[in-house]
């Protein structure tokens, strides 16, 4: 069902990775629209709050 | 001894600096019985937003291992280091030993932009043919990329075709 195959392993730093589950204002896409099973959301939904305070990712798109 | 993945966001004025930062930075850690397993030298980065008016930094992580009491006192010493624009300490359960997709990133950039350089030089000085080669690896790659890029639109298309 999912159209994007997640690896087994990843985490904060697959930055081009995590970009794909955010939107261009910087939200996290909810799963019954990407078709990522729950434990993988819930993953997802960690690092990109990780990556997020690490400047990796932004908060959204009003950063100046 | 619990294992640890430490985060640290350098000032980026002070990249010169980054070698005896790093050997203060473990020897505060080895003074509070932690081991190194693993360190990533990432350099300077783009930041997202910017942080204290800095719009790049340099990142820094390392892979180390030990107790949560040291911990608190490690981030104690290291809050008030104006060195340091932001740090973060990640319990993790395992150390994976392969270098982190962020050191990889970063290599991959600075290889294609030597690469870009290169290939300036060799389109002028090679024959035609060759040429044509090396457009269509370009053109791939270009496509590689646009596709990143839209990916975020293109689940929202989904959505609605559901």
């Amino acid at each position: 069902m999912s159209k994007y195959e997640l690896p087994k392993k990843f985490d904060y730093k697959n930055v081009s990775l995590l970009k794909q589950f955010i939107t261009e204002t910087g939200k996290i896409i909810p799963a019954r629209v990407t078709g990522v099973s729950a434990s993988n959301q819930r993953k997802l939904t960690r690092y990109i709050k990780i990556a997020r305070f690490l400047a990796l990712i932004p908060y959204t798109d009003m950063h100046k | 001894m619990k294992k640890y993945e430490a985060v640290i966001i350098l000032n980026p004025n002070l990249s010169s600096k980054v070698d005896s930062f790093i050997k203060d930075f473990e020897k505060l850690l080895k003074v509070n019985t932690f081991n190194i397993k693993k360190m990533e030298d990432i350099g300077r980065r783009q930041l997202s937003y910017s942080i204290n008016n800095h719009n790049k930094g340099h990142y820094l992580i390392f892979n180390i291992e030990g107790t949560a009491e040291n911990l608190i006192d490690i981030e104690n010493k290291i809050k008030y280091d104006e060195s340091i624009i932001r740090h973060l300490f990640i319990s993790v359960n395992e150390h994976d030993g392969e270098d982190s997709q962020l050191l990889v990133d970063s290599r991959n950039k600075k290889s294609e932009s030597e690469d870009e350089e290169s290939n300036v030089k060799n389109e002028t000085k090679e024959k035609p043919a060759d040429n044509d080669e090396n457009n269509n690896e370009e053109e791939i790659v270009s496509e590689e990329e646009s596709i990143e890029d839209v990916s975020s639109d293109s689940i929202e298309e989904d959505s609605k075709d559901e």
